[in-house]
């Protein structure tokens, strides 16, 4: 029986082997021997050991001796070396063999060769997975450990295994959700994605990565972050895909509250409507947090009232009720929170005992829960309010403090913004009425880009269409064509890093040909980036132009007509400065007759007649030319003036008269006089009038000589002066500025006009006329006018500062 | 040897003290020019002078001075003013003290010979 037994047990598809109660093996089969290459005498006792992995050699003898104490069956996995070397993997099976009484008397053991199932394990990362009943509970306390929906899924698609999180997640159990399809789990619109990620995945072998929606088991969606790795065998072939979704909801509404808020910001950025961006704002809120209505309310610029900001899921008829509102804390919420610069919290409006009026239109409208805060500036200034209301009571949680939080300072930022933005506006209309008002436009040139940009004024100066780009040849096209050379040689220097600056009148040209004047003021400077920029500011000054024109036109005007009451009061002097030479022709043309009709003729006394009376006549011919320059009517011109001779010339017209007025005229002409710049005609209308009126003033004094100086001399900083001093009658009791008004006369047939046109004349040659009186009788008067610069030919005063 | 009329002229303008002369001379009459009022009384022409040709303006002693002072001097010596001054109002007070003409320049020949005339046969 034991011999027939024996063959039994040697011929065992299995190693099998017994040991006595102490561990100590006895007996080993036939194939345990055949497989290690050990006799049974090598291997029994303890000799088996040499058998063992020396990797596995100590844990195996642990958990052996354990088991021989705990008297239980139990497994061990080991590697068993065969005969030929390798080490293939075992599971040792142990039973004890118990007596009647329950002590073991045998244990018996069973080697079950696993080193095919342990070469797949081995691909898998987590090999625990599809281990016996009593690993899988292992497994689960690590799956169900990790914060995530855990699975393994055969290529076909088919559960394998699920931890529990995941289970719990969709309400299912393992069987449930074995039956359930993707279509069941995924969000409708997450699922072409997911098929296509997972077909992809299972074709090409590689691991997926998607994001999608899963369906809670209370059927809200959330976000998930789902990948899939193959697990593979050691033939590369794959047996399972290992699954890890995590929960990325909270990250993904983050993610979409961000890009609410980015484009909130964006809007705010490019000038979109207040409105509109508190709209969105609101909007993106209510989304955010379900179930919410939301609005913002804005202080009027008064600070009394509030205004309607947003509200568009509000009633309209709650919106009219706030609308208008005071600020104040008996208002409502929004009031209060405006008012008092602080949140307030309306959890349970139906119990709520402030706000009389606000409480009973707020439930008519279903609202039961008002959050208000304010919506403050940076300044600290409160803007408004932002609220949000719920149609039960409720008590913001901390996410949906620091939610309202973020979009009160959106709020703020939007409102901020558009208030900022209008008053921007404001200024910019009143700079542009400014500018407006006072002709001036203003321009920006970056002289590296070339890149121009003129102010609506300046658009209006210039006459050019703002729709038209602007080039320099459209600008340049409205220059007068004598001002392009200098514009362009500015730019040029201004390009070549020349600082020019420039305070100077030019003349622009329209299309239709008429002129501008304009007073140009521009430099060049570097901005902030160092790029040289040119700034300026044109003024068209035409209109100040052309009545500084009319206006000089009427001056000369008036110098003409007080030269011709002048021309009235010198008939008699002119007629004896013209009579005297033509009495001179006639009296030698007389004579000359004579000479020539004596028997025999008188020749050479009738050729001297001739030649006096050509004399006479050239003499004659100098006063009429005198005379017609003098009170001719022509336009006032700018040259050198010899005051010297101009002073003679007019000595030369009042000579007789002069004279029968009984002045003894002294005249000091200064040799050294340098030429002034002015009006030859205006200038000597002014000493014909000093003269005059010299002459006049001593017309009745008769106790002293009539002594009248006339003197030119040249003064410091290039001025040249003259005087005229007579010992008449001086100034009188009403002093030297009296004399000086229009109409103003002392004289019996003056006009009044004869020192009022003096002093205007004098004034336009940017000199000074004045009158002082002398220390004995008399008076002097004097004027001071500019020289003519030197080696200049004409000394107009150009208005151009000139280039620094 | 007729002995011709004696005409002096006074007058500050040269340009009569030369061509003046030269006409009377052709109407006949021995001439005398000066040059003022002053250098005339001076001369010893005065008692010679059979008519003065006297300009109203002059510098220091004008025409109706000399007149006066010959009156006073009692040296009737017709007169004939000469004037290049427009002023109408020196002519008949000129008359008044006892000049045979005042003559306007320019004047023609044939009003000075008339006006000569009439002071050579008023003496």
């Amino acid at each position: 029986m034991e011999s027939e037994l024996r063959r039994v047990v040697d011929a065992l598809p299995g190693l099998v082997w017994t040991a006595l109660p102490n561990g100590h093996i006895d007996f080993l089969n036939q194939r345990w021997c055949e497989y290690t290459g050990l006799d049974v005498a090598e291997a029994c006792g303890q000799g088996w050991q040499s058998a063992i992995h020396p990797e596995d050699l100590l844990e195996f003898v642990q958990r052996w001796r354990s088991t021989l104490v705990s008297c239980e069956s139990g497994e061990i996995e080991a590697r068993l070396q065969r005969f030929d070397g390798e080490y293939r993997w075992f599971l040792f099976r142990i039973c004890p063999i118990a007596d009647a009484s329950g002590r073991v008397v045998k244990w018996c053991g069973i080697n079950i060769d696993i080193e095919d199932r342990r070469r797949s394990e081995e691909a898998m990362p987590t090999r625990w997975w599809l281990r016996a009943p009593a690993r899988e509970g292992h497994f689960c306390s690590i799956g169900d450990g990790i914060e995530a929906h855990v699975a393994l899924v055969t290529p076909t698609g088919e559960i394998e295994i699920v931890n529990r999180r995941a289970l719990e997640y969709f309400g299912a159990t393992l069987e449930e959700q074995e039956r359930r399809s993707i279509a069941d789990t995924v969000h409708p619109n997450d699922l072409p994605n997911f098929i296509a990620a997972w077909r992809g995945a299972v074709e090409t072998g590689r691991p997926y990565d998607v994001e999608g929606r899963h369906r809670r088991a209370d059927g809200v969606y959330r976000w998930f972050h789902m990948r899939g790795s193959p697990l593979r065998d050691t033939e590369g072939r794959i047996v399972f895909w290992y699954l890890l979704h995590t929960d990325v909801d909270d990250r993904k509404q983050a993610e979409a509250l961000l890009a609410g808020e980015k484009r909130l910001l964006e809007m705010v950025a490019s000038g979109h409507s207040m409105s509109g961006i508190l709209e969105a704002l609101c909007q993106l809120v209510e989304s955010t947090a379900c179930g919410c209505h939301c609005s913002v309310v804005l202080v009027d610029p008064c600070g009394t009232r509030l205004e309607h900001g947003a509200g568009p899921s509000l009633p309209g008829t709650f919106i009219a009720f706030i609308n208008g509102r005071p600020v104040n804390s008996d208002s409502g919420p929004c009031g209060m929170a405006a008012c008092l610069n602080e949140q307030v919290i309306a959890a349970d409006i139906p119990s709520e005992t402030r706000w009389a009026e606000w409480c009973p239109t707020a439930l008519a409208h279903g609202l039961q829960a008002c959050w208000s805060t304010p919506i403050a500036s940076t300044a600290g200034k409160v803007l408004g309010s932002f609220a949000i209301y719920y149609d039960g009571p409720r008590t913001p949680t901390t996410l949906e403090q620091s939610l309202i939080e973020r979009f009160t300072h959106i709020a703020s930022i939007a409102v901020e913004r558009a208030q900022n933005d209008a008053a921007l506006r404001r200024s910019e209309a009143f700079l542009a009425e400014a500018q407006r008002l006072s002709s001036t436009g203003s321009f920006l040139v970056d002289v590296e880009k070339h890149e121009i940009t003129l102010s609506e004024e300046l658009y209006r100066i210039f006459e050019l269409d703002e729709t038209v780009p602007l080039t320099r040849e459209l600008i340049h096209s409205r220059f007068h064509p004598e001002e392009i050379p200098f514009a362009r040689e500015v730019l040029e220097r201004a390009r070549a890093g020349d600082l020019v600056v420039v305070d100077k009148e030019l003349r622009l040209q329209m299309p239709d040909g008429s002129i501008k004047y304009v007073h140009v003021a521009a430099h060049t400077t570097r901005d902030q980036n160092g790029r040289l920029e040119r700034i300026g500011a044109v003024q068209d000054v035409t209109e100040r132009r052309l009545s500084e024109e009319a206006l000089a036109k009427v001056r000369s005007e008036l110098a003409h007509v007080a030269r011709v009451a002048c021309l009235g009061a010198l008939t008699a002097s002119i007629g004896h400065e013209v009579n005297q030479p033509l009495s001179g022709i006639i009296t030698n043309a007389s004579t000359c007759l004579r000479m020539l009709a004596a028997d025999p003729p008188n020749i050479d006394g009738a050729r001297e007649t001739a030649r006096r009376t050509i004399r006479d006549g050239n003499r004659a011919a100098d006063v009429i030319t005198r005379l017609r320059a003098l009170f001719s009517k022509k336009d006032v011109t700018t040259e050198p003036v010899d005051l010297n001779e101009a002073t003679r010339e007019v000595i030369a017209l009042l000579r007789s008269e002069l004279q029968r007025s009984r002045v003894i005229l002294h005249a000091e002409l200064a040799d050294d006089l340098p030429p002034a710049t002015g009006d030859r005609v205006q200038l000597q209308q002014v000493i014909l009038n000093l003269l005059r009126n010299a002459s006049e003033a001593m017309s009745g004094v008769d106790d002293r000589p009539r002594k009248l100086v006339i003197r030119t001399e040249r003064e410091e900083d290039n001025r040249v002066r003259l005087t005229v001093q007579d010992a008449g009658v001086g100034l009188g009791p009403q002093g030297a500025d009296k004399l000086f008004e229009a109409f103003y006369t002392t004289k019996s047939g003056g006009m009044g006009i004869g020192l009022f046109v003096s002093r205007s004349i004098i004034e336009g040659h940017h000199g000074r006329l004045w009158a002082a009186a002398n220390d004995g009788p008399g008076a002097t008067f004097s004027f001071s006018i500019p020289r003519a610069s030197e080696g200049v030919t004409n000394t107009s005063p150009a208005p151009f500062r000139g280039l620094q | 040897m007729v002995t011709r009329s004696l005409v002096s002229v006074v007058d500050d303008d040269e340009s009569v003290r030369e061509s003046l002369p030269d006409l009377l001379r052709e109407f006949g009459f021995a001439v005398q020019a000066f040059a003022s009022a002053e250098q005339f009384l001076a001369s010893d022409y005065v008692d010679r002078t059979r008519c003065l040709i006297l300009d109203v303006a002059m510098p220091g002693m004008c025409g109706p001075d000399l007149q006066r002072e010959l009156t006073l001097r009692r040296r009737e010596i017709p007169i004939v003013f000469i004037t290049a001054h427009g002023d109408e109002t020196i002519r008949p007070r000129v008359l008044e003290q006892g000049a045979v003409e005042c003559l306007l320049k320019p004047f023609s020949e044939t009003a000075l010979r008339e006006a000569l005339n009439a002071a050579l046969s008023s003496c």
